[in-house]
């Protein structure tokens, strides 16, 4: 008896030094505390050339970009401190923040910012594609950087807010080696703590001495990646997380309903076919505009909206987001189910015995429910939908081969509208057939060069032709849920899933 | 004992130049176009080509392995080519929390197995039915859904155990401790299930042997009989099959890992594996290859220890 008391007494010490240490991990996010974000992205590495939209806080810590991007999607100084484009819009010229200084003492300067653009363009990184208007970037002296672009890009501003815009110290580019992939040198709010730090998995950063700017309210963040979402909403639970963003409509359900989680839905991401092959060129049908037409009224968007994303989103029927000047609601519902109507089309056509389509699967975005529930829709119209499973590693020989006339993705919706012109419209990696007709000659011209804020109209006429056209397959905007474990505010970011690092602040 | 060792060792290096020969050559079958991962879709094709010429993937795979190999063997295993980090850096730092979930679940496991087992197998009736059924419970139950409930439970729920993470032990021993409990508990349930039903075989085989009885006749305290002479008899198939479960947990360990966000090797293998990043899944192999085979080694040398007759086996 004694012996059993004995061990019930050694394992409640036990479980009480333990429960001490439970939650540990992270201190609550509240001011002057260390902030703990969970995230999904892996960072290729932190060389500014490498960088990405959903992996931009790994790089804000460390560096600073030379325009910041405010929540709202405005623009506001950063290392640049003022910035006025040409009449034509083919020359920008910076005027650049004085007296700031990298780690080691150098000068950021105007030298400084075209070895970074000009290095950032080279490297052929994800985003280096950002820069290819850019002709020349001359340093005027210290203070004054001139760019000149061959072509009017109305979303310039937007990319030195973002990857194109992040500084790094240029000693760092001669370093053999490339350093700056696992030792980031910028001017930024925070440092690296390569000691606490596990690349890959957990990046810790303490704030920088001597930062030019004003403080962001945290004394540390730590970024954990996460290649689940259970854990994280786990983390978010026990405290142990202070904020992620959840994408999974199941997730965010299993979170919603705990009084001590705080969340924030956000719509950006819309789900659809991308119609690559809008020529024919593999499937002869799809070059008819009805027969896209027909796919667009097979799909019954608020029947899968509902199944598959419990509700948590919208139905659209166009690629514009609700926040860009090109959105037109009315287009939301421009395609109605009507699989009457479709099959009318596809007889108009000249297809109405139907035709066989093979896309491209990648299940973390098409799951058995969205897969079966796409070939019934399409089955009903007499279109045979096969599916030709892909992994992930080779989901780029997608774009490079050209063997698939279309693909159900999830992509984004930015705001600032040429972004998405850029990617869905010109030709490119979405448009890779180079598809284009006389409509979309005449506006795209208008668009690029007019000043900001001015295009709203041309955008509009564009995006209700290219749902006429039906360029797309859209299926829903899809909710997001930006998640807290109570002890901070996570403010949005505009035309972006992920919150950039200064949208962090604690609850009140 | 030496030259039985000797062999085992031999035959252990062997084994890991087939098995790293093999890796490399079936992680060059699918083209998984690294250059064009690495420098994204827009990127020209000469850009692509220059990278995959500057990894060397423009060269004959045997050549590749070679080239591999000729640095493997003097500890040098390159750096990642996604993230730049070097990967024995890499590794040391996820290798403890992987060997710190599996030396705990093979601790826990042979500790609870050997005195569920014994409990069986000597007192039989009741006991025995008890650790049966929970024998069949810990097999049939699927691993996700025991982790699953074990985090809801003692982590979301009751607060006892941090939910997420890792302490390094050299930071805080109560914090390696709280860290890698339900991990470990989560692991050690089909395990515990598993072996406890081989002690308790092979300790009712034992014990209905001969010399049992008549050590017993002899007066023998039933104490002294059970651990100097049944013990070691049954111990040869449990160290067998923890030798088997050890090597087996690291498929386990890459769902608990998940779960628990514990940066290990089992969630870096589903990452880089994806990625086609050979200088990191290489490493692995090697690393993973290198443990299975002292494993082995030293449940041999263990149940030669035990018993004498198996060293020439």
């Amino acid at each position: 008896m004694k012996k059993t008391i004995s061990g019930v007494a050694l394992a409640a010490a036990c479980a009480t030094a333990l429960t001490g240490c439970a939650g540990g991990g992270a201190k609550a996010g509240g001011a002057g505390s260390t902030l703990s974000i969970a995230t999904m992205t892996l960072p290729q590495s932190l060389d500014p050339a490498d960088a990405n939209g959903s992996a931009l806080p790994f790089f804000q810590a460390v560096y600073d970009t030379l325009i910041k991007r405010e929540p709202d999607g405005s623009y506001s100084p950063m290392l640049a401190t003022e910035w006025k484009y040409s009449g034509d819009r083919t020359e920008l010229k910076l005027t650049l923040r004085d007296g700031v200084k990298f780690d080691d003492g150098s000068p950021f300067d105007a030298a400084a910012v075209k070895a970074n653009m000009e290095r950032f363009g080279k490297k052929a990184g994800a985003q280096a594609k950002t820069l290819k208007d850019v002709k020349s970037i001359t340093a005027d002296d210290a203070t004054h950087v001139t760019v000149k672009l061959a072509q009017p890009n109305p979303a310039m501003l937007y990319y030195l807010s973002d990857a194109a815009g992040l500084m790094a110290n240029p000693k760092s580019f001669t370093k053999p080696g490339d350093p700056l992939k696992t030792k980031p040198d910028g001017t930024g709010p925070y440092e690296l703590d390569s000691a606490k730090s596990a690349i890959g998995t957990k990046w810790v950063y303490t704030r920088a001495k001597n930062y030019w700017g004003s403080k962001l309210p945290y004394e540390g963040v730590t970024i954990s990646y996460f290649d689940n979402e259970t854990a994280i909403v786990n983390g978010v639970k026990t405290g142990q997380l202070n904020a992620a963003l959840l994408q999974n409509a199941d997730q965010q359900a299993g979170i919603e309903s705990d009084p001590k989680v705080k969340t924030v839905k956000q719509e950006f991401d819309f789900q659809g076919m991308i119609l690559f092959d809008r020529g024919g060129a593999l499937v002869p049908a799809l070059k008819d505009a009805r027969v896209r037409q027909a796919l667009n009224l097979a799909i019954d968007r608020a029947t899968m909206l509902s199944k598959i994303r419990q509700g948590r989103g919208t139905a659209t029927s166009q690629i514009f987001g609700a926040k860009s000047a090109g959105y037109v609601p009315e287009l939301d519902t421009a395609y109605p189910h009507d699989p009457a109507k479709a099959r009318d089309l596809l007889k108009q056509a000249g297809f109405a015995s139907g035709f066989t389509l093979k896309l491209p699967r990648i299940q973390a975005i098409v799951p058995d429910a969205l897969a079966s529930s796409l070939q019934t829709d399409l089955n009903a119209i007499g279109v045979k939908l096969t599916w030709d499973d892909v992994d992930a590693g080779a989901v780029r020989r997608i774009f490079t081969d050209r063997a698939y006339p279309a693909m159900v993705m999830n992509l984004g919706q930015p705001d600032a509208d040429w972004i998405g012109v850029g990617d869905y419209v010109l030709p490119g990696v979405f448009n890779m057939f180079g598809t284009s007709d006389d409509t979309l000659k005449s506006l795209l011209p208008k668009i690029q060069a007019a000043p900001d804020g001015t295009a709203k109209a041309d955008l509009q006429a564009l995006n209700r032709h290219l749902v006429e056209q039906a360029w797309f397959v859209p299926f829903y905007r899809m909710s997001y849920l930006h998640v807290s474990d109570g002890t901070v505010r996570v403010t949005p970011q505009s035309g972006m899933a992920v919150p950039a690092l200064y949208n962090y602040a604690p609850a009140k | 004992m030496l030259s039985f060792v000797a062999r085992r060792v031999a035959a252990g290096v062997v084994l890991l130049f087939v098995i790293s020969l093999l890796s490399y050559l079936l992680l060059s079958i699918p083209d998984l176009d690294v250059g064009r991962q690495l420098l994204g879709s827009n990127a020209p094709q000469a850009t692509v080509d220059a990278k995959n010429a500057e990894l060397g993937l423009d060269r004959p795979v045997f050549v590749q392995y070679a080239d591999w190999l000729a640095h493997a063997v003097r500890g040098d295993f390159g750096t990642s080519w996604f993230t730049g980090e070097n990967v024995v850096q890499a590794l040391s730092t996820r290798l403890p929390v992987t060997v710190s979930l599996m030396l705990g679940v093979t601790g826990v496991t042979a500790v609870l197995s050997l005195l569920l087992g014994v409990w069986a197998g000597v007192r039989r009736g009741v006991a025995d039915r008890v650790v049966q059924v929970l024998g069949v419970l810990g097999y049939a139950l699927p691993g996700f859904l025991v982790t699953l409930i074990i985090v809801v439970v003692f982590a979301v729920k009751l607060r006892w155990f941090p939910a997420i993470g890792y302490t390094d032990i050299a930071e805080s021993v109560p914090g390696w401790l709280s860290t890698i409990t339900l991990p470990v508990a989560s692991l050690s349930v089909a395990g515990v299930a598993g072996v406890s039903q081989q002690v308790r075989g092979a300790v009712i085989d034992v014990l209905r042997r001969d010399y049992v009885r008549t050590l017993r006749a002899r007066g023998l305290p039933p104490s002294r009989v059970l651990f100097r002479h049944v013990l070691r008899n049954a111990a040869a198939p449990a160290l067998t099959v923890l030798g088997m479960q050890f090597v087996g947990l690291l498929g386990g360990a890459v769902l608990v890992e998940q779960i628990f966000g514990l940066p290990g090797i089992g969630s870096m293998t589903v990452t880089y594996t994806t990625r086609g990043d050979i200088p990191v899944i290489m490493a692995l192999v090697s690393v993973t290859v290198v443990g299975v085979i002292a494993v082995n080694l030293l449940v041999d040398v263990l149940i030669g220890w035990l018993d004498p007759k198996a060293r020439t086996a």
